[in-house]
């Protein structure tokens, strides 16, 4: 092609120009105009044109905020809870349709299909299916065993202690087609011959599993970490359609709620009227997010991680 | 070698009687999940076709369950006939396999079974919510006792439907006294979002297809410095460009607009990402020959480069429609609830659920606006979904 141009980069501006506009408007913008926003408090008449300057002092805030810190451990045990589940779950699906069956297809877009469903909706179907007396799973329990069983008086989403955990199963349900479809292409792409020269060896199948599947799937399980890392920091939906974040516990003479992740914490302060605050808040995710981000690139770099396929 | 002591007639005859046992063990479970299942699938294609047929009215509920009743031969014969056919087809095939590989007959078994049992575990959801929402008002919550595998209503009503659509007497009643609350029904949100997710889709590929074309093919000082650029912005968590571009767009003056919905999110760094890594492979020498032709700029990426990306702009377009038809967090917080021409699916079924806590018949029904569309879209075009949605982790 020709050399750089004048006219030619023009005319690679006129293509580029819309998406320049809204990128530069809508996401490079905000980056800045959230740090400044967070050196102020909350506006007085909710006409967000008096917002009063208040400094440092929402990063002060929450330095000591039990409730912010608090929602980052959930958010880290959401985390701990739903990525090795949610792995565990799509590679024994792919292991099941890793043979030759009648029916390959449909049973592959039968279980990527609540993909592409509403968080929202999928929430609320699993809050009636879970909830006490007239929920599904109650109904069910009653019927095996008697009214006084623990799905039918408090419900899994009831308890502190089972809520996080009965939101884990219901997005691991959900998103368990995804992983799936990832490991499944690359189950297909290991080579028949490394099975039978492990075969040869006298590898038993679960030898085989660890020493060679497992290793060729690397690759897919880091991909699933780093999803799994920022789908929980951006958890939202399905906290605020299935818990509103809680039900409550009172930790250190501080009432938390036992599902607040960070995501949800956020919005709550954000509905609240805290503007500056949420922008404050904002700013400590994005350095959260960058530090793992940093991890990830050093342990990659550390060449413990795998080549990621090109 | 232990395949020579297998051999022997000992060894060989119980391990016979062993295959046969465990081969009627898992006949009986097929047999059992196959007459629950297909039995509820039948029951429910006449449950909603009752419903269906049913005149609206205070007689309804009576009139589709007579109906029913009189239709249960039918569902439950063809659930019936389904599975005698079924064990008839496998117990030959057992019968007709060789002692050697019966075996590998019963473990293809369990592994059918298992992905049934994982079908029914991921879809029963979605069942469930079908059949609620068609459940009158009061007996959502009645199951069956002698059975609660029978999840199908035997008394199916559309008033669920017509409530949420408001389109039944009482509302229509009210229509005249209150117009505003008349239209906060599920038949405006559906096509609010209808709206908002295609307008967004078709503006974001339309712009993400001008601009990868600039990122695989052209000249541009700093292009690759700008496209890393791009990548790394792809890093931050949505959540915060909440609190900014909320201000941003009040400040527009585009609060409780539909504008509003979908403004902020028509620069799709993924969509520049997906539609580039498809360009790339398209041969330079075919936007050169068009050049020699006299194709103008815009008639390269027109007549060239559209056409032939053209199933990964269809793919881009599904997605981000997809995005938009539940970008739920983004519309609930721009959503004017005052003027109902605002008020996109998530956000009504949110506002909904607020209103009829208890009345599961009614969420359910409600759900269904979002749900079925999306459902029957993935059926025609689940190639593309599938595909999009998992590029990103193959191509690195």
């Amino acid at each position: 092609m020709a050399v750089t141009s004048s006219k030619d980069t023009a005319i690679s501006f006129g293509f580029l120009s819309p998406f320049l506009l809204f990128f530069g408007v809508f996401l490079i913008f905000p980056i800045f105009y959230s740090f400044y926003l967070s050196f102020f408090g909350s506006p007085t008449d909710y006409s967000l044109a008096n917002l009063d300057f208040v400094g440092l002092k929402n990063y002060f805030r929450i330095a000591t905020d039990v409730q912010f810190w608090w929602s980052l451990g959930v958010t880290a045990l959401y985390g701990i809870l739903s990525i090795p589940l949610g792995i565990t779950a799509s590679l024994a699906l792919a292991l099941l349709l890793d043979n030759k069956l009648f029916g390959k297809s449909f049973f592959r877009s039968a279980f990527f299909l609540p993909n592409v469903l509403d968080m929202l909706v999928v929430g609320v179907i699993w809050t009636l299916i879970y909830a006490p007396r007239y929920g599904a799973l109650a109904q069910v329990t009653t019927w095996l065993f008697s009214e006084d069983n623990f799905f039918n008086t408090t419900g899994l989403l009831g308890s502190p202690m089972t809520a996080l955990l009965a939101v884990v199963i219901a997005m691991v349900l959900k998103g368990a087609g995804f992983g799936m479809v990832l490991f499944l292409a690359a189950l297909q792409n290991i080579p028949e011959a490394v099975y039978e020269a492990a075969d040869i060896d006298g590898a038993t199948e679960w030898q085989k599993f660890k020493h060679i599947t497992v290793p060729l799937l690397r690759p897919i399980i880091f991909f699933m970490v780093i999803t799994g890392i920022i789908a929980s920091l951006n958890a939202f939906t399905e906290i605020y359609a299935m818990t509103a974040g809680g039900p409550q516990v009172v930790i250190a003479g501080e009432t938390v709620g036992s599902t607040s992740v960070a995501g949800y914490y956020l919005f709550k302060q954000f509905d609240a009227g805290n503007y500056g605050y949420a922008a404050a808040i904002s700013y400590m995710l994005l350095i959260i997010t960058l530090g793992i981000t940093w991890l990830q690139q050093w342990l990659l770099n550390r060449g413990s991680a795998p080549e990621v396929k090109k | 070698m232990t395949s020579l002591t297998a051999l022997s007639p000992h060894e060989t005859h119980s391990a016979k009687v062993g295959r046969v046992l465990y081969f009627v063990l898992l006949v009986a479970i097929m047999i059992s999940m196959s007459y629950v299942i297909s039995g509820q699938l039948f029951k429910f294609a006449v449950m909603a076709l009752s419903a269906y047929v049913a005149p609206e009215g205070a007689t309804a509920v009576a009139e589709a369950s007579k109906l029913m009743s009189s239709m249960t031969v039918v569902h439950n014969g063809l659930a019936v006939v389904l599975t005698i056919v079924l064990t008839i087809i496998v117990v030959r095939k057992f019968i007709n396999t060789g002692h050697v590989h019966r075996m590998a007959f019963l473990h293809r078994m369990v592994l059918y079974l298992a992905l049934i049992v994982g079908v029914v575990v991921v879809l029963f959801p979605f069942f469930w919510m079908l059949c609620t929402a068609f459940k009158p008002s009061g007996q959502e919550l009645v199951i069956s006792k002698t059975n609660p595998f029978d999840i199908v209503p035997s008394e199916p009503t559309l008033d669920n439907f017509r409530r949420v659509l408001k389109i039944d007497a009482a509302s229509k009643a009210m229509a005249a006294v209150d117009a505003i609350e008349q239209k906060k029904n599920f038949g405006t949100f559906f096509l609010n979002s209808l709206l908002v997710a295609t307008t967004a889709a078709f503006m974001v590929t339309f712009f993400a297809a001008m601009g990868a074309y600039v990122f695989s093919k052209k000249q541009l000082p700093y292009k690759q410095q700008i496209f890393m650029l791009l990548l790394a912005t792809m890093m931050i968590p949505g959540m915060m460009f909440m609190v900014p571009q909320f201000f941003m767009v009040c400040k527009m003056g585009l609060f409780g607009t539909k504008w509003a919905m979908f403004l902020p999110h028509l620069a799709s760094v993924f969509g520049i990402f997906m539609l580039k890594q498809f360009m790339d492979t398209i041969p330079d020498s075919l936007i050169e020959a068009a050049q020699i032709d006299g194709a103008s700029e815009w008639q390269v990426f027109r007549v060239v480069i559209v056409p032939l990306a053209f199933p990964i702009i269809l793919t881009l377009f599904l997605l981000t429609f997809l995005f938009h038809w539940s970008n739920f967090l983004w519309q609930l917080i721009v959503t004017n609830f005052e003027n109902p021409l605002s008020i996109t699916l998530p956000v009504g079924l949110a506002l909904f659920r607020g209103q009829y806590t208890s009345e599961l018949g009614l969420i359910m029904s409600a759900s269904c606006f979002s749900i079925v569309p999306i459902a029957v879209l993935f059926l025609f075009a689940q190639r593309y979904f599938i595909a999009g949605m998992t590029q990103g982790a193959v191509k690195e």
